[in-house]
């Protein structure tokens, strides 16, 4: 009954290349076609906006290439997929008041957030409603909220992938330092992430420096670190990476670098130098990436997709641009698996799958261990390093070969900053 | 005499259409706007309550602050003790009541600007504090689960019975403010804002009515913060940050805090049209900043005074007037 990984590619692939050799306009309507309707209630605008206008942007161009293809045949009906977005600019009120309408007015099948307490102050009426809604922070996940999934980034798991690839490759790194913006829901759960994958692989953390969101110069924050002289600077997916990098680049560190993401890393480039950020390793890849179009990899025509992006948004592309749109083709898939675009018999299907389609392969559901529920999926996840100047894949780690040896040392770091554990 | 006996005959009229209309609202109304509908309501008890505080003529930019310290409080009692809405509101206006008793010995040595950055300060410490205490205040993800009360077998967990709840409770402090405003105190705290030394010198102890005015405008800002996370179920330090204060500022200034509806106006037309602009998307700040400052520009007495200037064109009253500087 499980989703196999090859109908998946090859009915995703044959919709994007049907596009692609038509030249057909962006919307066909065929006879009978019904809609469904998708929802993304995200940052679009304020501090976290690029954590989530990248992502619509994607999901647009998913839905625009399956619908100009004909749509999508779920049961015995075809649908056209249409995107309902909502911008709560990551506000409580806003979101709840946006996760109701596309829930109550909009009819949306399926709400695709960001995470963090947004999707904590949904929680509670998204589970009376029965709706399946997905995070991109799996910590939002609770033994109380069955019908949150996180089926694609599973933050800040997949971060000991980089850190295992670094010691592997560079064993002469003995100490490291972690710098990052202390919140609970970013900060602190990459900081505990990070701990436990610098542990395992024998690489000593020489400082722990947590921040808030109101600081403006990073020189002393750097300086204070560095003072401690780490093998490597560890930017624990630190909302001010472009900053920190360019104190790296003045203060003269000539460590290892590593983070969880490096958005808009030609910025950073052209900010400090492409010698200087030469080998920076980061988890999230550009999708023109050649070692996406090697088996195992659930995204139809990544290369493609990235030119899509890149052509219509060109300075928009984050680490999200490729996460929505994952998330939304592996809603489809379990719809047409499911027969139905029901929530909750979609939610069943999807989690009944012993073997989910990640979008890099490998998947399995996890966190009941963590968080109380198996409602995340885990797989490999690619190690990305900057070579001259653009961002490649290495590897692809395994988060949940890391996590079924480790997990007891993840949950103890977890616990040591207060965060949410069963 | 006639004349009084119409004009309350014709206050009562507008009253009664009034009432009915705010009973009726929300069954034209669909979910997405009758959710809209109570956050509107609590908000107008959260500029209300700060227009008594610049009565004094300081203007604070703790406000937003102790909402939240009033949101955190009913959160705690809760989570912790299960205390019910009928009991934690009140605590938590009391709470925030408190707070503000406290920090007037430190903010209210200032006056004007100094007074506006110190209460700033003051606001982010306890921000922080909300931030750093992860155990206590959950950090930056805030505390969840919090849940309205169930009475009578009515769950106000449904828009429509927590509206009427909610426009109970804000219609109740509303008179209460609007009493405090008209009454002995009330005048002197005018006197206060526009002729502080003159009152000073018949007897008046300004720091005491300027502490009063701080200490019951935080209590009803402590009840809205309340009022509001036991529907929305959650609270983050987010909600009580500058952008909020901001918006509270805006709310007031556009609307006009002459008169006691002035601020009303302001929070209810904005948040009819920052929703109207919604559509325009990653466009909507720019829009909405644009019209700010054109309102700004054209009426500096808030929309309050646009009925004056409707009857000074008419020729049937005088243009509304620059209030007098004050003497400070």
């Amino acid at each position: 009954m499980g989703i196999s990984r090859r109908d998946f590619v090859r009915t995703t692939t044959a919709a994007g290349a049907l596009v692609v050799s038509s030249g057909l306009p962006s919307r066909v309507f065929a006879a009978g076609q019904k809609t469904v309707k998708v929802g993304m209630n995200i940052p679009m605008t304020g501090d976290y906006a690029p954590w989530g206008l990248p992502g619509l942007y994607g999901c647009q161009i998913i839905a625009d290439d399956i619908n100009a293809a004909g749509g999508v045949n779920i049961g015995d009906d075809n649908y056209a997929i249409e995107i309902v977005s909502y911008d709560h600019a990551y506000d409580l009120e806003k979101a709840v008041q946006g996760y109701k309408k596309m829930v109550s007015e909009d009819d949306v099948k399926m709400v695709m957030m960001l995470g963090g307490s947004t999707v904590g102050a949904i929680a509670k009426w998204a589970e009376r409603k029965k709706m399946l809604t997905t995070t991109l922070l799996c910590s939002d996940i609770t033994p109380d909220t069955p019908n949150l999934i996180a089926t694609c980034e599973s933050h800040p798991l997949y971060n000991v992938t980089g850190v295992e690839w670094l010691a592997k490759h560079h064993p002469e790194v003995k100490t490291a330092a972690i710098v990052t913006n202390n919140d609970a829901e970013y900060g602190l759960q990459s900081t505990a992430t990070y701990q436990a994958a610098f542990e395992v692989a024998g690489i000593e953390v020489v400082d722990v420096n947590l921040h808030g969101f109101d600081v403006t110069d990073f020189a002393p924050i750097v300086s204070s670190v560095l003072a401690k002289k780490p093998d490597v600077f560890c930017m624990a997916t630190s909302f001010y990476v472009t900053p920190l990098m360019e104190q790296l680049y003045h203060q003269g560190f000539k460590g290892k670098i590593i983070s969880c993401t490096l958005d808009y890393y030609d910025e950073i480039i052209a900010k400090t130098s492409k010698e200087f950020v030469e080998g920076t390793i980061f988890q999230f890849p550009d999708f023109d990436d050649p070692k996406l179009n090697e088996s195992g990899i659930n995204f139809p025509n990544p290369g493609d997709f990235d030119a899509k992006f890149r052509k219509s948004h060109p300075n928009d592309w984050s680490a999200v641009a490729w996460e929505y749109p994952a998330i939304l083709l592996n809603w489809i898939e379990g719809a047409k698996q499911a027969g139905t675009v029901e929530p909750q018999a979609v939610s069943a299907t999807l989690r009944s799958n012993k073997n989910p389609a990640f979008i890099f392969g490998g998947g399995k559901w996890w966190g009941k261990d963590l968080w109380g529920q198996d409602n995340v999926v885990v797989g490999r996840w690619p190690v990305v390093v900057v070579k001259d100047g653009k961002a490649r894949i290495q590897e692809y780690g395994s988060v949940s070969g890391w996590l079924d040896k480790h997990a007891g040392v993840l949950t103890k770091y977890m616990k040591s900053h207060g965060l949410r554990t069963v | 005499m006639n004349n009084t006996s119409t004009l309350t005959v014709q206050n009562v009229v507008i009253g009664v259409i009034l009432l009915a209309a705010l009973l009726a609202v929300p069954h034209f109304l669909k979910l997405y706007h009758q959710d809209l509908l109570i956050y509107l309501t609590i908000n107008v008890l959260a500029v209300c309550s700060y227009r008594l505080v610049t009565l004094t003529g300081e203007w604070s930019l703790i406000h937003a602050v102790m909402m939240g310290v009033g949101a955190y409080t009913a959160s705690l009692l809760f989570i912790h003790f299960g205390l019910d809405m009928w009991f934690t509101l009140p605590l938590a206006g009391g709470v925030a009541a408190l707070v503000a008793a406290l920090l007037c010995f430190p903010l209210l040595r200032m006056t004007q600007f100094y007074f506006l950055i110190g209460s700033f300060a003051a606001g982010e410490a306890i921000r922080l504090t909300w931030i750093e205490f992860v155990g206590v205040f959950g950090g930056t993800g805030g505390l969840t689960g919090v849940e309205p009360p169930i009475f009578w077998g009515i769950d106000f967990i449904d828009p429509i019975p927590y509206y009427y709840l909610s426009l109970a409770i804000v219609s109740f402090s509303l008179f209460i403010l609007y009493r405090i405003e008209n009454s002995r105190v009330g005048l002197t705290l005018h006197a206060i804002h526009w002729k502080a030394a003159l009152a000073e010198s018949v007897g008046v102890d300004a720091w005491r009515y300027r502490a009063l005015a701080f200490i019951v405008g935080s209590f009803f800002v402590g009840v809205a913060g309340a009022l509001k996370v036991h529907y929305l179920g959650s609270v983050s330090p987010n909600q009580a940050s500058i952008g909020f204060m901001v918006f509270i500022l805006i709310w007031v200034i556009v609307g006009g805090y002459n008169k006691f509806y002035g601020p009303i106006i302001g929070v209810v037309v904005l948040t009819v049209f920052d929703e109207s602009i919604r559509s325009f998307e990653v466009m909507r700040p720019a829009i909405y900043g644009i019209v700010l400052i054109l309102s700004i520009l054209f009426l500096p007495l808030g929309l309050e005074s646009i009925p004056g200037k409707i009857k000074s064109w008419f020729g049937v009253g005088p243009a509304p007037q620059d209030p007098p500087l004050t003497d400070q």
